[in-house]
């Protein structure tokens, strides 16, 4: 201890004690929240009879499942080296299908993302309906669009791109609107002080600042249908989630088991390369 | 100032050479887009116009008349189904969390110290966060039979990914002063663990929580698709039969629920962090 430190007042037993206890209404507001949150979630365990014990019970099941995928232990279904070059095709298009939603999606969505950003909306009624146009395009999933629009377009990847495209729109909208608004007020004000239009002021004082950001969320956007792509085959909007399709129903599981391997390479090869792009973007 | 002016009339100057370059990159990107598109618009197997103008003189007929008049009688059923999917996004997202709070500390490089160390953690998080939830869905049906539970467990497992990796990135952004102030008031690791780690974290988990909801309230929906419970099942049903009217009072009940929901679980958020 330093020498020249002044006497300290001896601490008393109650000082020791009082640790500062927060305030009374957030810990009330703290424990109606954990009240509610409990309630919902004991309701929904009863409302789903969800089985924990079922996923034990269940485990040896499971694992022979997992077994009749793989062709050394099963010797029902295709020949994973015969039945390979088979899925060239569907995966082509699954691409396709992406590429496509991501283009139209993109195409799309940039004039709705100036009528939905505060900073470049022509009034506040176009606005609003420029953004609850978009709240309803996402509130329903890619998969889910596929399925309404398989029945009124032909079965094959162009209702897989309609909906892609759709969904697109939704996401790159919200996500390319917060960064037109986030965009610094300077160039936008100055742009306008000098006498320029709408039009003038978005491609001069917005493109410039949003750019490099947008062209990494189209990336993002691009991955998403990617992933989207493999599996809205499965309601028959074409790609290698149509191949799937059918191999469940002739119960053909090591080729389930070869696609399900495929997929998930293909989406872990176009992720890593998105998002290599996109750590170099910004 | 004003000599100068008089000499040289006022010019707007040069952008600098990056930003021109970068004009040019994004106009390049764009053209090779393009030229890509129609490559693909050539090879892609799409039908012909007549066929599709074909399908759908004949099914927008019938759709317009179904949305334009939903079947309200359906609404009873649509909102049970709707809430069927609730619950299971509720254990799902809770069962994700609950594998993805102990699977992100083994995935925490200041914890574990070291990056190395964080290495197999990570890798697993970007596996289970790849593998698409409907694949997952579609296992455990065949599994487990059809059903809630098939789904539950397909978003649980999927959310782990997502949420492992924001657990961990949320755990390797702390403070480490409250560790140490714990420990050099001699406390020992459990200590440290309940009263420096999680009240720095537990705002965080729990706004990203509420976050995954949202996306599994909506992956929720469609699990149905393939036998895995909610609102997916029944809505499949009458999409085969083109019951317009029902499957628009669906659409409604679908639409309406997630953005409440959302409305609520953005609320919540913004009060969190």
């Amino acid at each position: 201890m330093a020498p020249d430190r002044p006497p300290q007042p001896p601490v008393s037993a109650g000082a020791v004690a009082a640790v500062p206890t927060p305030p009374l209404a957030g810990r009330l507001k703290g424990m109606l929240a954990l009240l509610i949150v409990g309630a919902i979630v004991v309701l929904a365990y009863r409302q789903t009879s969800f089985d924990l014990e079922a996923l034990f019970t269940g485990a040896a099941d499971f694992w022979r499942f997992f077994g009749r995928l793989v062709p050394p232990f099963s010797e029902v279904g295709s020949d994973w080296g015969a039945y390979l070059p088979e899925l060239v095709g569907p995966l082509i298009e699954t691409l396709q299908i992406a590429y496509v939603g991501t283009f139209f999606g993109t195409l799309l969505a940039m004039p709705l993302i100036f009528l939905a950003s505060a900073n470049t909306a022509n009034d506040p009624v176009t606005m609003w309906i420029a953004r609850t146009l978009l709240t309803v395009l996402r509130s329903i999933p890619d998969l889910l669009w596929a399925a309404i629009l398989v029945p009124i377009l032909v079965v094959g990847p162009l209702p897989g791109a309609l909906a892609l495209t759709l969904f697109s729109i939704g996401i790159l909208a919200k996500l390319g609107s917060e960064t037109v608004e986030s965009a610094d007020p300077g160039p936008l004000e100055a742009l306008r002080a000098a006498g320029a239009g709408r039009t003038a002021t978005i491609v001069y004082a917005v493109v410039p600042q949003v750019a490099a950001t947008m062209v990494s969320y189209i990336l993002y956007v691009f991955e998403i249908n990617v992933r989207a792509s493999v599996i809205i085959g499965l309601v028959g909007a074409g790609g290698i989630g149509f191949t799937l399709q059918t191999r469940l129903n002739f119960f053909d599981y090591t080729g389930v088991g070869l696609i399900i391997v495929v997929i998930f390479a293909v989406v872990l090869i176009i992720d890593s390369i998105s998002v290599w792009a996109r750590s170099k973007l910004i | 100032m004003s000599d100068q002016s008089h000499a040289r009339p006022l010019q707007i100057p040069r952008p600098p050479a990056s930003q021109v370059r970068n004009r040019y990159a994004l106009l390049g990107g764009a053209g090779l887009s393009v030229v890509l598109l129609v490559v693909v618009l050539i090879t892609m197997n799409l039908p012909t116009w007549d066929r599709v103008m074909l399908g759908l003189r004949r099914t927008l007929p019938p759709l317009w008349r179904g949305f334009t008049n939903p079947d309200f009688e359906l609404f009873p059923l649509a909102f049970n189904a709707m809430m069927e999917t609730f619950y299971m996004a509720v254990i799902g997202t809770l069962l994700g969390g609950v594998l993805a709070f102990a699977l992100s500390f083994l995935a925490a490089r200041n914890l574990l110290g070291g990056t190395a160390r964080a290495m197999p953690g990570k890798a697993l998080l970007v596996a289970v966060r790849t593998f698409p939830e409907i694949l997952l869905a579609i296992i455990f049906v065949a599994a487990a039979g059809p059903g809630p539970t098939a789904g539950i467990m397909a978003m649980g497992i999927h959310s782990i990914g997502f949420l492992g990796k924001i657990f961990s990135d949320v755990i390797e952004g702390i403070d480490p002063g409250p560790l140490e102030a714990i420990n050099a008031a001699g406390g020992n690791q459990i200590q440290v663990f309940f009263f420096a780690v999680v009240p720095q974290v537990l705002p965080e988990f729990a706004s990203n929580l509420l976050y995954r909801f949202e996306i599994n309230l909506r992956a929720a929906t469609i699990l149905g698709l393939v036998g895995a419970g909610g609102i997916g099942g029944p809505l499949l049903q009458r999409l085969s039969f083109r019951r317009w009217d029902e499957i628009s009072m669906i659409l409604i009940v679908i639409i309406g629920f997630i953005i409440v929901v959302d409305a609520i679980s953005s609320r919540v958020r913004r009060q969190l962090v």
